[in-house]
């Protein structure tokens, strides 16, 4: 590790000659460094529901900027002291007296954080260091880092999301939130499900039908999913404004990467209920759930052909989707994850989870000191790989019956 | 009393002269002495002579808020100063500094620009060898104005990496 740089400065006394000279060390100025927040109007902080093992976290917002922290007690308690007039080594000190002990990584890691975040008065200098790390970096890393970006260029987001969404919320969206709404969802998703069974022992006829024009048939489908998928992340941002509570973008990205999914960024949800997050998170599938139902009821409906069997294998994709939406293990954070990591008070679950992952087997072997939030975590690992195994399996036969030329 | 031959010898600007043409140039300077703690001349000042340092050692330094100043760098023995405004004619960009007793010879601008006008063949080498010399002080200062960011970075604890804010996206 490079040594702490270090400044030479020169200090005239007034009316003096001469100069003092004085070397001074980064970590020197660190400890005497005086961080700032931003102006009381410039941030709010939302207290979460205490986590499995007791800890309170906080959710903390730069208003201007709609950036959010998730900190700790910890966090919070160097936090307050963030007031300009407090030295690190001061606050450090303050820290140690409070919970008994300190390590300057608890600060070391929080002040990028509020850096990034537009928390601290210091000028965020971005770019700059955007320049310096890319200056250190391979050709190869390069050649990859430029060819990612091609890739993440494909993301975009709707500009003033939240005015737009405001506006359908206010012109007729509140509708949906309202109790009649969900009793005839319920309801539709009743009558659906009793016509699906009916319909169910022709599921052999339609995939028959399907698999006879597979690509016109998985076309239809696929624009249907992707308009549900729409409707899904404007439903997510809807409910989010049913609790006046800001949408901060939509837009459609690259899933870990390679999945492309649209989106909603509903993290100001985080400043209101737990029970409101819940519903925003509940919103979305309703969608599958409804159109899904829309579908079966059409197909029952209408005469038997292919029509019948597409729309009948849109009931089923769209349920299908619902569900996968709503179930928690499958290493990605849907609905369902939100849902359980919200009940749970552990808005950070899977990537906790993750980051235990290389250190699993270890911490198995000391089981005693296994705590209960880790607990969940491993339970929340084992349930995914389960979950995705078992889903593989069950759909290898499925992806069989469309396709008979590969058995 | 002109300098010593081995002082001229060992500055860097007159490497590639001649002795006969060290024998023309040592007569043009001027001896100075200056105490501990005196400035030689401060950053905006008229830039009006070259100093050479016989002995001793000079800090030049540029202000940055109130009393304090940066230092950039620190010359001794055998090393030059002040060079760049006898080129462009700009003010000083930096305050000289005495760090300890030092003996200085100046060259004036005039007497300089005589040279040039009188001896091209003087003014050719000492040329070609100013360009490297202002090579390796852009690098300097380009490690300098690094090491600066760095200092900055490391001082306000930026320096740590990136993180990840929070946040959800519905999906």
């Amino acid at each position: 590790m490079a040594e702490p740089a270090k400044l030479q400065l020169l200090t005239h006394k007034p009316g003096e000659t001469g100069f003092q000279l004085h070397e001074i060390h980064s970590s020197q100025a660190y400890l005497g460094y005086r961080p700032q927040r931003v102006a009381q109007e410039s941030w709010a902080i939302t207290a979460q529901p205490k986590s499995p093992d007791g800890r309170h976290n906080y959710v903390l917002k730069n208003l201007q900027y709609n950036r959010y922290l998730l900190i700790d007690e910890k966090e919070l308690f160097l936090w307050e002291f963030f007031d300009g007039s407090h030295s690190l080594e001061e606050i450090a000190r303050s820290f140690h007296h409070r919970f008994g002990a300190f390590d300057y990584s608890v600060i070391r890691q929080l002040l990028p954080k509020l850096h990034q975040a537009g928390l601290l008065v210091e000028r965020e200098n971005l770019a700059l260091k955007q320049i310096l790390v890319r200056s250190q970096t391979s050709f190869w890393a390069t050649g990859f880092s430029s060819m990612a970006k091609c890739w993440r260029g494909l993301s975009f987001t709707v500009p003033d999301a939240d005015q737009h969404c405001a506006a359908i919320y206010r012109y007729g969206g509140f509708v949906l939130f309202h109790r009649i709404t969900l009793c005839l969802t319920i309801f539709l998703a009743i009558l659906a499900g009793i016509t699906a069974l009916r319909l169910s022992p022709q599921a052999k006829q339609f995939t028959q039908l399907l698999s006879a024009t597979p690509w016109r048939s998985g076309a239809i489908m696929l624009a249907v999913l992707l308009a549900a998928s729409m409707l899904h992340v404007l439903i997510h941002a809807l409910a989010c404004k049913s609790y006046k509570r800001r949408v901060r973008e939509i837009g459609f990205f690259l899933l870990q990467g390679v999945l492309p999914t649209f989106y909603a960024d509903v993290t100001d949800i985080f400043m209101s209920t737990r029970r409101a997050r819940v519903v925003v998170d509940l919103a979305g599938p309703m969608v599958e759930v409804a159109l899904g139902s829309v579908a079966f009821l059409a197909a029952y409906q209408f005469g038997s052909g292919v029509g019948q069997a597409v729309l009948f294998g849109i009931g089923v994709l769209l349920w299908e989707s619902a569900l996968i939406n709503l179930y928690p293990f499958n290493f990605l954070e849907m609905d369902g994850y939100n849902i359980v990591a919200d009940l749970l008070a552990m808005p950070t679950l899977r990537q906790q989870a993750l980051a235990l992952m290389p250190n699993l087997p270890r911490r198995l072997l000391r089981m005693k000191s296994i705590q209960r939030a880790e607990w969940i975590q491993i339970g929340y690992l084992l349930l995914c790989f389960v979950s995705v195994l078992v889903y593989v399996i069950a759909h290898l036969d499925a992806v069989r019956a469309l396709f008979p030329r590969w058995n | 009393m002109p300098p010593r031959a081995d002082i001229l010898t060992k500055v860097v600007l007159f490497q590639d002269l001649e002795a006969h043409a060290m024998a023309t140039l040592a007569p043009l300077f001027i001896a100075k002495k200056f105490t501990a703690g005196t400035v030689i001349f401060r950053e905006m000042d008229d830039s009006d002579a070259l100093y050479i340092v016989e002995h001793g050692t000079v800090i030049v330094s540029k202000h940055v808020s109130g009393d304090v100043d940066m230092v950039l760098t620190r010359f001794q023995r055998g090393d030059f100063f002040g060079e760049m405004g006898l080129f462009d004619n700009a003010p000083r960009s930096a305050t000289a500094n005495v760090e300890t007793d030092s003996l200085l010879w100046r060259l004036d601008r005039a007497v300089f620009h005589d040279i040039f006008s009188h001896h091209p063949e003087i003014a050719a080498k000492i040329c070609y060898r100013l360009v490297t010399i202002f090579i390796e002080r852009l690098r300097a200062t380009n490690e300098q104005t690094r090491d600066a960011i760095r200092w900055g970075l490391e001082a306000t604890g930026y320096a740590s990496g990136s993180h990840s804010l929070f946040g959800r996206k519905s999906i």
